[in-house]
């Protein structure tokens, strides 16, 4: 035991962001947890079987993500899923592994991404500043990753006009600035 | 002064006023006038000089092929050079000058050059220029400079912003005139997604500056009523303003909106809006546009194309004379003088071409005063309207290097083979010259397309339009004619130029195109490009198929630099990256430098010091001494896991892997494919089939994708996996003597002695009551070291940590010069020794190239070039005067040798100032270096002006045997 008086608290990248631009909202989703499922070579059905028995979750395809009870799986390679569900403490690696098993390879991937959640009636307008793909045909839960202002992203379709987006935690700010500024820019 | 020229009728707002300046000029003009218009309205002809004679020049055009009224737009930093006026929208406040002359307008003391023109004419830089060859810097180009260009630029940053977007649509209409809003009609009502776009503000095209009828009623009726549809329609977006300047591969197109250009105040929205539309297909409906007749003196103020005289007149309401001549070739250019005597204007001559009938010359510096005709007369006018037929507008279909091909029916180039692939063209620039024809064609194409797109919805009718007569035959230019026959307004090109090209030799049209410049510049040459290739074919006695034309590449229209670079300007010029314990840092003096997109703390300022120098060596020291805490989070980390992750990182690695114990860390060279050393780091092995790897900061990406290329496409057949972790877990070097004190008070349950815990030792524990972490037993600095790691969202929180530990230890924080300090002093490669060039060999780690396994790069590293014994080494270097600094970059010599690349020796790749030696210390690739211990070279530096000797030593400045690392 460190024999100090002393325990670390987690600090959100964006310090908890709630920015309201015109009737939208873009909302900093520190309370999520994401965890990288690898497929081992061969190893399709036992990671189907363990998501399906762990949660009752399917294997994602790659344009849709799936969602069973709170937790989403987002397909982002041949052999790797993310799994994203709220989990605040940082043990969500051991909580994904010792659903599955053995059946994949999993990795802590909470604080390798900042995830944004947008909102509003403006929003499709703002992603077509900031997205490249065509959002407004995305399916319910369609998920894709791409790349918005330079920067590696992840944008899945909640709900109408809702939307999650991921990127790289290091350049978080730089990420929140253009999607504020995608807003801003086309809010009346 | 009062809009005296203004008529009635016309799309403008009369209700509204709006004020402008015009030279400084107050003026007033309506809600749906351009600039043009509104100077028109108010009598103006003269708004500019020409490029190079300056001559006096008018409004030519009513779109954006205006060569002539080019203007400086706002004032201070937004002004903008080289707007066409006849694009710009009026709005209140809008000031507006003229350019490219010296003195005022109406007295430009660069009018001389049109009394210098027969020593001007085409090619005479190239003849000019040649001697004396001291002349051309000193005197030519100086004044060549001075006097060459349009407008000017404010010299100021554009305070505007820009920015860019994406589109998606089954089909692109591109133009929205009669054709575009026929098949828009077709397709929208069938279902399909459309987008058409126009770079009018209004839709309509010629509809609204013609009196043509569609569906019985006016054109420009049928036309609101057209947009009216189309606007209720979900699946159809309308854009105005907006240019289709490009089309790209996999049917992207290219556009600019001009989002604010029309406002006065953009009330902090972008100025432009540059969007990537995606298509299925696209149908261009781009019309035509009207070409001149080639005839004495055809350039001055009032002379203006026939259809522009229309659209002022029938659109505008706005008369660009009181007493107007018409000189035309065809059909279409009679009903000009139908639509001016409707309006009430004097037409005060009709000259048909086709009955031998030509204007000879024209008379009136600044302003039209009179033509004289071929048959004798001379005839005083304020306007004559030209028209020498319609050219297809086919520029976007030749993108794809596609060619025109000549259509000898209406005298035009039209869509040949080659169109971007998903092209269809329809209308007046598909050789559709007549409305009847147009709306037909392109409802037909807008239906056919949706169709094939899958939609199934009604297409409708086709609207009906008057089936008007177009008989265009061929007239270039009046050969009788003696004064000067202008060809290419802008860059002021005469038939003599275009003529002097053929006899010069200058006969292939792109080379036509280079000689005399016709063509170039920002109109492109869209009214006159027909007539030149006309005059050179007839030069050289072939056709205008045989003579060929140029091709067209994007962009159709000139786009702002602003507007391709969008967003990315200043510090957003690309995103930022910052550590975990950036803000700590922040609050504690850090100054931060930029690596690669990182921001890392170079070095903390303590009060008392004055230069950064100052600052490093007491953090160097101060490791050496205690305890130093360094954030090195932007080092790259990679998650591999899988049955064979051993296996595969035996095979990326040159040196071996397959039996790295679990709990073990391994320092780890990468080849390229080449066998040239690129990347090194170190990798633990947290379980037999989990490994983390660490890259440097520079090559984080590039290792990552290099082993995503090898495990997907070289060997699939492996079982391993990847995942970057880099942004994910704050990591920490803690160094220096009392490092495995201060932890011993952080992390929790863990022997950190040098028997449970040794060198390269590795574990996954928790520090400070539980808080999930990784230790690994790895030095940069050559001192007894650890690198701690925490997830992310502690690293602020474990910095802070960190630093209460270290207090009773003195521990310092210490930036990325000091760790560069500490790795020189140790003997550490970094960067500036892996510079894409060295081999294993050259850095002294040659033995970590494998031979008894295969290893990407283990094959080409074995070629002999690159194992010659005399062949760089990186050695040591310490100044022979302990109070010289060494410099970076200086090149080794033998002394006495001659200061020659032939005696060079190598170079000095790093250097520092090494507190705890006392004197500066450097590393460098020397030829033979290892065998050379002890001896004495110069370091020569031409441009630091340094030459001094300096002695070879080992890398290791300090701890050679590693006894402080492993203690």
């Amino acid at each position: 035991m460190a024999d100090l008086d002393f325990t670390l608290t987690a600090t959100p990248l964006l310090g908890g962001a709630k920015h309201q631009i015109g009737e939208n909202q873009i909302v900093e989703r520190d309370d999520l947890a994401l965890v990288s499922v690898a497929i081992p070579l061969g190893g399709d059905a036992a990671v189907a079987k363990a998501l399906k028995s762990g949660w009752g979750l399917t294997v994602p395809e790659p344009t849709v993500s799936s969602v069973a009870q709170d937790i989403r799986a987002i397909r982002t390679g041949p052999d790797q899923l993310i799994l994203v569900f709220p989990h605040t403490t940082p043990d969500a690696r051991a909580f994904v592994q010792a659903k599955i098993g053995e059946a994949g390879y999993t990795t802590d991937q909470t604080d390798v991404w900042v995830v944004l959640e947008i909102s509003g009636s403006d929003t499709l307008a703002a992603l077509e500043r900031l997205c490249p793909l065509d959002v407004a045909r995305f399916a319910k839960g369609g998920s894709a990753r791409t790349v918005m202002e330079h920067m590696g992203a992840m944008i899945v379709h909640l709900s109408g006009d809702r939307f999650l987006l991921l990127s790289a935690s290091s350049s978080a700010q730089s990420f929140l600035h253009a999607v504020e500024l995608s807003y801003r820019y086309v809010t009346g | 002064m009062t809009q005296s020229h203004r008529i009635d009728g016309g799309q403008i707002d009369r209700s509204r006023s709006l004020k402008f300046e015009w030279n400084g000029k107050k003026m007033a003009g309506h809600p749906g006038d351009t600039l043009a218009s509104a100077l028109i309205a108010n009598g103006v002809q003269l708004v500019g000089r020409s490029f190079k004679y300056h001559r006096p020049r008018g409004i030519f055009s009513a779109g954006s092929e205006e060569p002539n009224a080019l203007v400086q737009l706002r004032k201070g930093a937004a002004q903008e050079p080289n707007t066409r006026a006849t694009t710009v929208e009026l709005f209140e406040g809008l000031a507006a000058t003229s350019q490219n002359h010296r003195g005022s307008l109406e007295w430009d003391l660069m009018a001389a050059n049109d009394l210098l023109a027969r020593f001007l004419s085409a090619g005479f830089y190239y003849k000019t220029f040649m001697w004396p060859k001291a002349f051309w810097e000193k005197l030519y180009e100086p004044v060549i400079r001075a006097s060459a260009g349009l407008g000017n630029l404010s010299g100021q940053a554009d305070p505007d912003s820009y920015d860019h977007g994406y589109l998606h649509c089954d089909l692109l209409i591109i133009g929205a005139g009669p054709a575009g809003l026929a098949a828009a009609l077709a397709a929208g009502r069938s279902g399909a997604r459309v987008i058409l776009a126009d770079e009018d503000f209004v839709m309509g095209g010629r509809l609204n500056a013609e009196t043509h009828e569609v569906d019985g009623q006016p054109g420009a009726d049928w036309a609101a009523a057209a947009i009216a549809e189309l606007s209720a329609m979900d699946n159809v977006r309308l854009m105005t303003r907006t240019t289709v300047y490009g089309s790209y591969d996999h049917g992207i197109y290219g556009a600019l909106e001009r989002v604010t250009d029309h406002l006065a105040d953009a009330a902090g929205k972008p100025r432009q809006v540059l969007w990537r539309l995606y298509t299925q297909r696209a149908l261009l409906t781009a019309g035509a546009t009207e070409r001149s007749i080639g005839f004495g003196n055809n350039d001055r103020p009032g002379i203006m194309l026939a259809g522009a005289v229309r659209a002022y007149v029938n659109r505008f309401g706005a008369a660009p004379g009181r007493r107007v001549a018409v000189f035309t070739n065809n059909e279409d250019g009679l009903r000009t003088a139908e639509d001016l005597k409707a309006k009430g204007i004097e037409v005060a001559a009709v000259v048909d071409a086709r009955k031998g009938e030509y204007v000879l010359n024209t008379v009136g510096r600044r302003g039209l005063k009179s033509i004289t005709l071929s048959t004798g007369p001379t005839i005083p006018i304020d306007c004559l309207a030209v028209s020498g037929g319609w050219s297809p507008n086919v520029h976007l279909t030749c993108h794809h290097r596609g060619r025109p091909v000549w259509r000898d029916d209406i005298a035009g180039f039209v869509p040949g083979e080659g169109l971007p692939p998903g092209m269809t063209v329809a209308g007046a620039a598909n050789g559709a010259m007549t409305l009847a024809a147009a709306l037909n064609k392109a409802h037909e194409a807008g239906a056919s397309l949706a169709s094939a797109l899958g939609a199934k919805g009604n297409a409708g009718d086709a609207p009906t339009g008057s089936d008007e007569n177009f008989d265009a035959t061929p007239f270039w230019y009046v050969a009788d004619s003696k004064p000067r026959a202008w060809v290419d307004l802008q860059n002021d090109v005469t038939s003599k130029d275009v003529k002097q090209s053929h006899q010069e030799g200058f006969r292939a049209v792109e080379h036509l195109k280079r000689y005399t410049t016709l063509g170039m510049a920002t109109d492109q040459g869209k009214t006159s490009n027909i007539l030149g290739l006309a005059i050179m074919a007839e030069a050289s006695g072939k056709t205008i198929p045989e003579t060929g034309t140029t091709i067209f590449r994007p962009p159709y229209n000139p786009v702002a630099v602003g507007a391709f670079a969008g967003r990315a300007r200043g510090k957003e010029f690309r995103p930022t990256r910052l550590t975990p314990s950036h803000h700590w840092a922040k609050e504690n003096g850090a100054d931060f430098v930029e690596t690669g997109m990182w921001l890392r703390a170079q070095w903390f300022k303590r009060s008392g010091e004055k230069g950064w120098r100052d600052s490093v060596d007491r953090e160097a020291a101060a490791v050496r001494k205690s305890v130093g805490i360094c954030d090195v989070t932007t080092l790259g980390k990679i998650d591999i896991q899988g049955r064979d992750a051993a296996e595969f990182l035996n095979r990326i690695y040159s040196n071996p892997f397959l039996k790295l114990p679990v709990g073990k860390v391994r320092y780890g060279l990468m080849l390229r494919e080449d066998g040239v050393a690129y990347d090194d780091g170190t990798t633990a092995r947290l379980t037999e089939t989990h490994f983390v790897m660490t890259t440097t900061t520079a090559n984080a990406v590039t290792v990552f994708r290099n082993m995503e290329f090898a495990r997907q496409c070289l060997w699939p057949d492996l079982d391993v996996h990847l995942i970057s972790t880099t942004d994910g877990w704050a990591q920490f070097a803690v160094a220096g003597p009392n490092s495995r004190a201060l932890l011993q008070k952080v992390v929790d349950d863990l022997d950190l002695s040098n028997d449970a815990f040794p060198f390269m030792a590795c574990t996954e524990c928790t520090v400070f009551g539980g808080t999930p972490a990784r230790l690994f037993r790895i030095s940069f600095s050559g001192e007894l070291a650890y690198e701690v790691a925490v997830p992310a969202r502690y690293g602020d929180a474990m910095m802070r940590g960190l630093m209460a530990a270290g207090e009773e230890f003195d521990a310092v924080p210490y930036g990325t010069e000091a760790l560069g300090v500490l790795r020189i002093e140790k003997g550490h490669a970094a960067g500036n020794e892996l510079n894409g060039q060295t081999s294993a060999q050259n850095l002294g780690l040659g033995g970590m190239v494998s031979q008894k396994k295969d290893a990407i790069g283990t094959k080409l590293s074995t070629r002999p070039e690159m194992n010659r014994d005399d062949d760089l080494r990186l050695v040591g270097f310490r100044p022979k005067d302990k109070s010289i600094l060494l410099t970076a970059g200086a090149h080794f010599l033998n002394p006495g040798d001659p200061e020659d690349m032939a005696h060079d020796q190598g170079w000095m790749t790093s250097v520092a100032y090494s507190p705890e030696l006392g004197h500066s210390v450097g590393l460098g690739y020397l030829k033979q270096g290892s065998e050379r211990m002890g001896e004495t070279v110069r370091a020569y530096s031409p441009v630091r002006n340094q030459d001094i000797l300096v002695e070879v030593c080992s890398v290791h400045h300090i701890d050679p045997e590693g006894v402080r690392q492993r203690g």
